[in-house]
């Protein structure tokens, strides 16, 4: 990539950052810009991959080498499209009913054997091992199984929770809240990982490479806004009078 | 009196908050300040110790499914997990299956592989984006060149030498998922279950704490979490980067957000019981 197109791209980047966070002062026709063009650029992009990554070298250019076959799932496909067409519309549960029935077969034993037997294997299996196992190996094996019994039962509703097993349930609802917390943290972390991501990028437009970018734009946003603020304020003024 | 002014503190315009969260961010990014990053988590630990293990010339196949709305914490990861793959002279392969991670894929082999005299096809191969992953998934583990005949570069994948002797998963010494998507549940559950191929993760912080039953189990061998796994993993291989240079930044944030519950925490306790 040239120079100058690195240079522009720069210009694009630190405005439309500062653009979208500068809502957080106050709503205005800048991050309004920004917005529709996240929006607009969005779908372009999806546009040209679906043309350039799927229906290019996926369909067009096998039709092309006369390989009929990708007729069927490109039929398939289009038929999802006639939900648009009442008239037509009953053509989509073919691909739907093609989706569901692939989709299903794909899923259902991989998700029982992943997240199903595999988890329940690795609750029980360290019990029969503890003899080689060190003290807080076991203590940590007896928290997570308590744990998965007491969560497991705070989710069981057909009895009522009363007695003991509304106790069982009320210490499961202690391991969710330890589980909410930590991934409430560690969403917190992320979210400033990201800013920080684009601060960064910011910093880096704001060199004498980039002449400024992030400096400048910066400097224009706030006088847009001391600017607005004090038009406001004479409009207002005005009124009043 | 006391009581008056105290409660005024909850009505500070959170745009002072906001403001100071910038400053903080931002004075470690002008002026590092080297706040040390001495912990490295066992999962992490495990990652590196996986991967340090394998013989040279093992193949590893990294799928970078991320887009830029995640590289900060994505991007110093994959990295710092393809120098150290570099550096012990193992073979890499990557695929995608987000088309928005192609520029960044991009980025990466642009400069890494020159610092290790890597070469394109010999030591490494870039294949390109693919949709329908689980479908995909599901055909390379019969055969591998029926997805991916050719390299993002459209030379025969074949006859590439880096490919050599590798045409399913039991072929390959290790898969590598860094993503901010659901993918790493697609690998655990579709190829690294199913075929007995180790995967390593790296994801989001938010999604990190969801992955601690594939650990627990053993499903995934090892794993790192958001800019901290990544600053880890750089500790590890002795390269600082972008993680590690955003340790500051995340450090300081986090005591302000400690601070800042504090704080209003005690304010509250004065207020209603004094």
């Amino acid at each position: 990539m040239s120079e100058t197109w690195m240079i522009i791209g720069g210009w694009v980047s630190a405005g439309l950052t500062i653009f979208l966070f500068s809502f957080l002062y106050k709503d205005n026709p800048f991050f309004k810009v920004a917005e529709h063009l996240y929006l607009g650029a969005g779908m372009g992009w999806w546009f040209q991959v679906y043309t350039y990554n799927i229906l290019g070298p996926k369909v067009w250019t096998p039709l092309m080498a006369h390989d009929w076959m990708v007729l069927i799932p490109s039929i398939l496909g289009i038929s999802l499209v006639t939900q648009f067409f009442p008239k037509i519309s009953w053509m989509s549960r073919y691909g739907f009913t093609f989706l569901m029935g692939y989709g299903s077969g794909l899923a259902i034993p991989a998700g029982l054997s992943t997240d199903f037997l595999n988890q329940i294997g690795g609750t029980i299996s360290p019990f029969a091992s503890l003899h080689t196992m060190s003290a807080f190996s076991i203590f940590n094996s007896l928290l997570v199984a308590v744990g998965v019994v007491c969560v497991l039962f705070y989710f069981f509703f057909s009895i009522e929770h009363k007695g003991s097993v509304k106790k069982i349930s009320n210490v499961g609802i202690y391991f969710l809240m330890v589980y909410f917390g930590a991934a409430f943290g560690n969403t917190v972390m992320a979210r400033f990982s990201l800013l920080y991501g684009r601060f960064d990028d910011l910093y880096s437009f704001s060199s004498q490479r980039y002449f400024y970018a992030s400096q400048i734009i910066l400097a224009a946003m706030a006088a847009y806004f001391l600017l607005h603020g004090l038009l406001g304020k004479k409009k207002d003024s005005e009124e009043a009078a | 009196m006391l009581k008056e002014k105290l409660q005024k503190f909850f009505k500070i315009d959170r745009r002072w908050i906001f403001l100071l969260l910038a400053i903080i961010l931002f004075i470690p990014i002008i002026k590092p300040i080297g706040l040390p990053n001495k912990t490295i988590s066992k999962d992490a630990q495990h990652a590196y110790d996986f991967m340090d293990k394998l013989p040279a010339n093992s193949f590893v196949l990294f799928s970078l499914d991320y887009d830029p709305s995640t590289r900060p914490e994505l991007h110093p990861q994959a990295i710092a997990v393809i120098r150290h793959a570099f550096s012990k002279n193992l073979r890499v392969g990557v695929v995608t299956y987000i088309a928005g991670a192609t520029g960044l894929i991009g980025q990466i082999f642009e400069k890494i592989p020159q610092e290790y005299k890597k070469e394109n096809g010999r030591d490494y191969v870039i294949f390109p984006y693919m949709a329908n992953s689980v479908a995909v998934l599901t055909q390379m583990s019969s055969d591998l060149y029926g997805i991916y005949d050719k390299d993002q570069d459209g030379k025969d994948a074949r006859t590439l030498p880096v490919m050599q002797g590798i045409k399913t998963y039991k072929d390959m010494a290790l898969v590598v998922n860094i993503t901010g998507t659901s993918m790493l549940d697609v690998w655990v559950a579709y190829v690294g279950d199913k075929y007995k191929v180790p995967v390593i993760g790296g994801v989001t912080a938010i999604s990190q704490p969801g992955y601690g039953p594939y650990l627990q189990t053993g499903q995934l061998k090892g794993m790192l979490g958001g800019m901290k796994g990544a600053a880890e993993y750089e500790s590890l291989i002795k390269t600082p980067g972008k993680g590690t240079s955003g340790i500051d930044a995340l450090n300081l944030a986090n005591l302000l957000v400690l601070v800042l519950i504090l704080t209003s925490n005690i304010i509250l306790l004065i207020i209603r019981y004094l």
